[in-house]
């Protein structure tokens, strides 16, 4: 019905020039999204660069996340809508060439055949018919036969269903986009990073430019992040312990691992990075010009005084930072000595090193001078670092749907392009005494096996008809 | 290490193998080429020899894992698919000439592999996204796809050189390649085997994706530029089967397709993304 009240546009739908020339398109376009960096940071920083007009036009067409775009969206879905129309198109005549009876009895199969495939037999026409029945039944699954008095035609088959492969293979294509639609409409994209020894129970979703909540309604604990490294420094494994609590409950423990993502309630969770922040406890190495005696070390933790051996002042620990004036980790130290005035001052990590690459710098600050109190000198031995572990959290109800249509696409292809559809005839006509038994054969493709396969349903009907002869 | 020295001897093996066809060809010598499938055949058994070597050492340094993880391995193992499959299709098609066209190739990538100072031969073990199962399958169907494409690239050379020397049909180079209706259905054959193992790498590296990152298809570089491979042979394979095309529009259309391989198997590593450790 369709097809006659709107030809043009049917007709237009259902060309194959069309897809063609869709293919090419998106193959094409694609090539845009490679070259145009995709990703926020990145994209900002090649949007410097151009021209305000230019930038102007690459953000009306939607350069910058050119596969989510309304053109490149629209691209595909004509070509789905091309795949959908085309099959219905041929659909019909495809189906009607499949249930076709096929006729035996033609001559046209045997035409320009080679002498080789004449078999003589000695033996009854009847008999003789009976027992190439019987030899072809045992091979293939379906046989039509016209008989009259004088002559038999058999007709056998096998692989019909080929034709049908291609129509799986565009089904498969239209099943993975599918797939991909239900994934984008129901499903969501998230990330985390979850300090260890802490909770949390919402994620972060990226929405084009914007970053929105989402609560997952149970909570995620990271009990231990652990990183493993070979010999040579490459690391070997991130590792996150997880525990996944429902109402005060611990209802899961698990391992997370690359490549080992782990389900819970239909949300997926893969160990996607990782960092580390300072904690709040640092590790202090003191020495006292003064007296003459061996340094000490000092654990000091954010916020809580601690006496200062040897004397009668408190220290207390006022900063943690992971780099301070891009010169590495610093901690802030307050000295309160009795009855006088407070004395702070920062403390690099890499002290040495810095007091090398900047001869005098620590004189020049009494703020960055490890001695402003003396007689003390400070150190830092050691920060408390914490880690955090980074999860994507997915959840993309699509996922069943698109995994369907990779198995049915490769099954597709291997019918349409490794199977082919082969016919053979045999004709047996004669007098009794001196019958002969011709075979032909065609196939949809690959003629050459076809012709191999003749050869050897020939030889082993000759030794089946005349079991006496030595061939 | 052993392996790669044994393996910088196999790029010249398969210069050898490649000038013997080209005598062939020149000479209209039979010969020659009987000497160049075997030179051939040398060098495969001593790349099969090579890369078990290399897959064994793996295992004595503790870090045992398929050689099919950077650079150097996947252009090692280029080279062992072109030849492989080459041979196969000699001993099929009993037609030694296509070996003129395919040989440089695994030799270029050989070559590459052992004297380029991008390329370090060392054996490294595994980062945690490449520890999986689907890297073996990834990589295997990826390059037997590549090496069809390649052969088919080779053979459409072929059919292009053919039809334009039948102007000038003296000369005797020419006189041993096959007839231009084999070429093409030789290359018809070639995409199809190309295709199919291209479409099982991108599902499978999609299928891992999807377990390593969460994500089965995020438009990374590499990721797009395989699709628009698989899109140019997809157009090609309509406009065969569909169409008719044949001939030198199927031939240009396959050179087109395998540069659209080289760029998604070299190019991209200029572009950057998440393929970035096979630099």
């Amino acid at each position: 019905m369709v097809k006659k009240t709107s030809k043009p546009l049917w007709d237009f739908l259902s060309s194959v020039r069309l897809t063609v020339v869709l293919l090419i398109l998106v193959a094409i376009t694609s090539i845009f999204g490679t070259i145009i960096p995709q990703e926020q940071v990145t994209a900002t920083r090649f949007a410097r660069d151009l021209s305000p007009g230019l930038l102007n036009l690459f953000n009306s067409l939607q350069l910058f996340d050119m596969y989510h775009s309304v053109w490149f969206r629209s691209i595909i879905c004509l070509l789905a809508l091309n795949l959908i129309v085309c099959s219905l198109d041929r659909f019909p005549a495809t189906l009607k060439l499949f249930r076709l009876t096929p006729k035996p009895d033609r001559s046209k199969p045997f035409e320009g055949m080679p002498p080789h495939r004449v078999l003589t037999i000695e033996g009854g026409l009847k008999e003789t018919t009976d027992n190439v029945g019987d030899f072809l039944k045992e091979r293939y699954n379906t046989m039509v036969i016209k008989k009259t008095d004088k002559e038999t035609y058999f007709h056998c088959e096998k692989g019909r269903f080929t034709i049908f492969g291609v129509y799986l293979v565009h089904l498969s294509v239209l099943i993975i986009l599918m797939g991909g639609i239900i994934g984008s409409l129901l499903g969501f994209n998230g990330y985390v990073n979850i300090l260890e020894g802490e909770s949390t129970d919402t994620v972060f979703l990226r929405e084009g430019m914007s970053y929105n909540d989402k609560d997952l309604g149970f909570g995620i604990h990271c009990e231990n992040f652990s990183i493993d490294f070979y010999d040579n420094g490459m690391p070997k494994e991130y590792r996150s312990d997880l525990k996944f609590i429902m109402e005060g409950k611990t209802v899961k423990e698990a391992i997370l691992l690359v490549n080992h993502p782990i389900k819970f309630k239909g949300i997926t969770f893969y160990q996607a990075s990782y960092g580390s922040l300072a904690g709040d406890k640092a590790l202090l190495k003191i020495s006292n010009a003064e007296i003459d005696m061996h340094d000490f070390t000092l654990e000091v933790e954010l916020g809580k005084p601690v006496p200062l051996p040897g004397n009668g002042a408190r220290l207390i620990l006022a900063d943690i930072s992971d780099d301070f004036m891009n010169m590495g980790p610093a901690v802030k130290i307050s000295i309160m000595p009795e009855g006088r005035e407070e004395i702070s001052f920062w403390l690099f990590k890499y002290q040495y090193n810095i007091k090398k690459q900047y001869p005098g710098i620590f004189d020049n600050f009494p703020k960055l001078n490890p001695s402003s109190y003396k007689p003390y000198t400070f150190y830092v031995d050691d920060i408390e670092t914490v880690y955090y572990s980074g999860l994507q959290v997915n959840k993309n109800p699509g996922i069943p749907l698109v995994y369907t249509g990779f198995f049915t696409i490769i099954v597709g292809l291997f019918v349409t392009f490794l199977t082919s559809h082969r016919r053979i005839w045999v004709h047996i006509t004669g007098k009794p005494g001196n019958i002969s038994v011709k075979v032909a054969g065609k196939a949809s493709k690959n003629q050459v096996g076809m012709e191999k396969e003749l050869d050897r349903l020939v030889t082993s009907l000759d030794s089946c008809l005349n079991p006496g002869r030595e061939i | 290490m052993l392996h790669s020295v044994i393996l910088s001897y196999i790029t010249f093996f398969y210069f050898l193998s490649f000038l013997f066809y080209l005598l062939m060809m020149v000479m209209e010598k039979k010969a020659f080429g009987q000497i160049a499938t075997i030179i051939t055949l040398t060098g495969l058994a001593g790349h099969t020899f090579a890369l078990i070597v290399r897959w064994v050492e793996s295992y004595r340094l503790d870090i045992g894992h398929a050689p099919l993880s950077n650079l150097y391995e996947s252009l090692i193992f280029f080279s062992w698919t072109i030849i492989l499959l080459y041979l196969l299709m000699e001993r099929r098609i009993k037609n030694r000439t296509v070996g003129t066209f395919v040989t440089p190739l695994a030799f270029l990538a050989l070559a590459y592999a052992s004297f380029s100072d991008n390329v370090s031969s060392e054996i490294r073990p595994l980062i945690p996204a490449l520890q999986s199962n689907w890297l073996t399958a990834h990589v295997i169907t990826c390059f037997f796809g590549y090496a069809a494409f390649a052969l088919s690239f080779g053979i459409s050379l072929m059919y292009l050189l053919k039809k334009s020397h039948m102007a000038n049909i003296k000369t005797g180079f020419f006189n041993l390649l096959p007839g231009a209706g084999t070429l093409d259905e030789l290359n018809y054959n070639m995409v199809i085997i190309g295709f199919l193992m291209l479409t099982l790498g991108i599902i499978t590296g999609s299928v891992w994706a999807n377990a390593a990152w969460g994500s089965y298809w995020s438009w990374d570089p590499k990721e797009t530029w395989s699709l628009i491979t698989w899109l140019v042979y997809a157009t090609m394979l309509h406009a065969r089967m569909v169409r008719g095309w044949k001939g030198k529009r199927l031939a240009s259309l396959s050179i087109i397709g395998f540069a659209c391989v080289l760029f998604t198997y070299f190019g991209v590593n200029f572009l950057a993304g998440l393929h970035s450790y096979a630099v």
